[in-house]
């Protein structure tokens, strides 16, 4: 009796030490960083001082400008479509392991995600020497016959940032897909079949709108991780390929004006944010119906 | 008991040895300076000639030398190296001392364009001398001798519709806009009005236009070099980057551009709280030696002040690198030049 009158408080001290640890860390490494950055964003920049009067000027400016809204919306652009190529392309592969049997399809996912164990640099700059003027895939087209000589058309400008951005991110959208795929009740199939419905009725009718939940998520990760990208743009985009991004990183790096920067990283969270919650919308609602 | 006695012995024998070494710190000349400058085969030579001991501290950027300099308000440090467009800053905080030249029996035999120091932009205020240069580099022209016929004189060949998409350019707005008001004509590319600014800013657009990529480091120009038909190369990494090219085989070759070119300057400068002036203007003078200097240029490619290098000839025209007139409008300017379709 008198150890469990002893022990109760203690448990208690401790899980009402682990709940406030559960909430005080989103709190202290997401929340307020965000606050700070939200803070910065109404600051301003005066002769490579920051000045902390509070100012609407960075949003007047991001919006007034005529070099930032077309970046943006491009750049918006840009990701949707990345996201487009990296579900196209996923899809099949995604549904391809779900016809596996046993280890394999977890071998050939295993497989399928390996190249996220490489660092992302490395990757940029092996695309890089692939997508050249005297690369590999000009090398391969023009030996193939394909191209009488070697073709600008994805070295440094936007459409090598397309080709780049989507090879890096495709296993980020496999992942989602297949495992909403891989969800879906095999009775379900097996009834429709029973029914009498084709191959293509039963994966148009059941397969397909089952898995859009997958669909949808996939499509917001391979967005979100294509906005918030720099790297890739600066790395590959040479002079056409200007993105987000890379004004973005050029405010914090060369030009030392923070709060502007802050501004316009919570103009990209904004849509960030919009993107998550329609992803997670789409997610849910399909989810639930099963 | 033995082993007691041994064992305070040898604890009397530390002692000493670290009060003879701290003995010896406390003479030792401080020196702050950049991995290069200041090699352990001439720290080694210039204690057996002086009989002075040497500490020496390596640092990466010019913050940290700011850093270390201003956080012991120049008490840490005898003597240290800082480029030319830094050095004013270092005077108006007062942690320098002037410099007296008649001590330094090796400047008067410097490369001609060293010898007058008031000519030099930035080492001299209000008549005294603050820096003794010692390195410099200058960011000229790497071009491809197989394919850029006959050799450049100038940077203007980088706007050559010939060379459309085989020019790899520097992603720096502040550098960009000092060596296109160079090539147009401007006095001083440091200090631009208004208008010399929008001159500079369409000028740009069109080089933009003209160029294939914006690189950064040295290495990612190279990469691009090998993957792709490239020309010209804007060199911001100057003679490392022509070396580094040549090892790989490249066909290419360097030149300074007749309108000037940019160029950094490295100094030696001693600190307000250098507790030897003696020590240190025989450090410096030891620097300015043709032994010492030539091998400066030997092991890293740059430049010296003493002997000539391949950095720039004689005749060529530098223009020392100088704070800009407004960092943050040219990096601005900059994002809209490469957002201008």
């Amino acid at each position: 009796m008198s150890v469990a009158a002893t022990t109760q408080p203690a448990e208690k001290r401790l899980s009402l030490l682990v709940t406030v640890l559960a909430f005080a860390l989103p709190v202290i490494f997401v929340l307020v960083p965000l606050a700070i950055f939200l803070v910065y964003s109404f600051f301003s920049v005066d002769q490579g001082t920051i000045v902390f009067a509070p100012t609407l000027g960075n949003y007047a400016r991001f919006f007034t400008d005529p070099i930032f809204l077309p970046v943006f919306w491009n750049t918006i652009v840009l990701c949707v479509s990345v996201a487009v190529i990296c579900i196209l392309l996923a899809y099949p592969a995604a549904y391809f392991l779900t016809t596996l049997k046993g280890r394999w399809r977890y071998a050939l996912l295993m497989l399928l995600l390996v190249p996220l164990l490489m660092s992302y640099v490395i990757k940029i700059y092996a695309i890089r020497s692939i997508l050249g003027l005297n690369g590999f895939l000009n090398k391969a087209l023009v030996a193939l016959g394909i191209l009488d000589q070697p073709s600008t058309l994805f070295v440094f400008n936007m459409n090598a940032i397309l080709l780049t951005l989507s090879l890096l991110l495709i296993p980020f959208a496999i992942l989602p897909i297949f495992l909403s795929l891989e969800r879906i009740p095999q009775t379900l199939l097996r009834a429709s079949d029973d029914l009498g419905a084709s191959g293509l009725q039963t994966f148009l009718r059941i397969t397909l709108p089952l898995s859009l939940p997958g669909v949808a998520s996939a499509a917001s990760f391979v967005f979100v991780l294509a906005i918030g990208d720099f790297l890739t743009p600066q790395m590959v985009g040479g002079i056409s390929g200007f993105t987000f991004g890379r004004i973005l990183y050029s405010q914090f790096g060369t030009a030392y004006n923070w709060p502007f920067g802050a501004a316009l990283s919570v103009a990209l969270a904004i849509v960030v944010i919009c993107a998550i919650l329609i992803g997670e919308r789409f997610g849910r609602n399909r989810g639930t119906s099963i | 008991m033995g082993l007691k006695k041994a064992f305070l012995r040898l604890a009397t024998l530390g002692l000493g040895i670290g009060l003879m070494t701290s003995a010896a710190l406390a003479a030792n000349l401080r020196v702050l300076a950049w991995d290069g400058y200041a090699d352990p085969d001439w720290v080694k030579d210039f204690t057996a000639t002086t009989g002075i001991g040497v500490d020496v501290v390596f640092i990466g950027s010019d913050d940290e030398i700011w850093a270390k300099i201003k956080g012991s308000e120049g008490q840490d440090f005898d003597v240290f190296a800082v480029n030319t467009a830094q050095l004013q800053r270092y005077i108006k905080a007062d942690l320098v001392s002037p410099i007296d030249i008649t001590k330094l029996s090796n400047q008067k035999d410097v490369l001609p364009r060293f010898r007058d120091l008031s000519q030099v932009s930035g080492d001299t205020k209000d008549g005294k001398v603050y820096g003794i240069p010692f390195c410099f580099d200058s960011i000229g022209l790497i071009y491809d001798t197989d394919k850029v016929k006959p050799a450049p004189t100038s940077m203007s060949v980088l706007w050559d519709p010939a060379y459309k998409g085989k020019i790899l350019a520097y992603d720096n707005g502040e550098h960009n806009f000092s060596f296109t008001a160079l090539t147009l004509g401007y006095k001083d590319p440091f200090n631009l009005d208004a208008e010399q600014m929008a001159a500079v800013k369409a000028k740009l657009v069109e080089l933009k236009r003209n160029v294939l990529s914006f690189y950064t480091t040295a290495d990612e120009a190279q990469q691009i070099y090998q993957n792709n038909d490239v020309a010209l190369i804007w060199a911001n990494y100057g003679q490392q980057q022509v070396k580094a090219l040549q090892k790989i085989g490249a066909h290419v070759a360097y030149v300074n551009p007749s309108e000037g070119a940019l160029a950094w300057l490295d100094n030696w400068v001693i600190s307000k709280g250098a507790r030897d002036t003696a020590a240190a203007e025989k450090w410096i003078d030891f620097m300015l030696t043709k032994k010492v200097s030539g091998a400066l240029s030997e092991r890293t490619g740059f430049g010296n002040t003493v002997v000539e290098s391949s950095s720039a000839g004689g005749n060529d025209k530098l223009v020392w690198l100088n704070n800009v007139e407004d960092p943050l409008k040219r990096s601005d300017l900059w994002n809209e030049i490469k957002a201008t379709p």
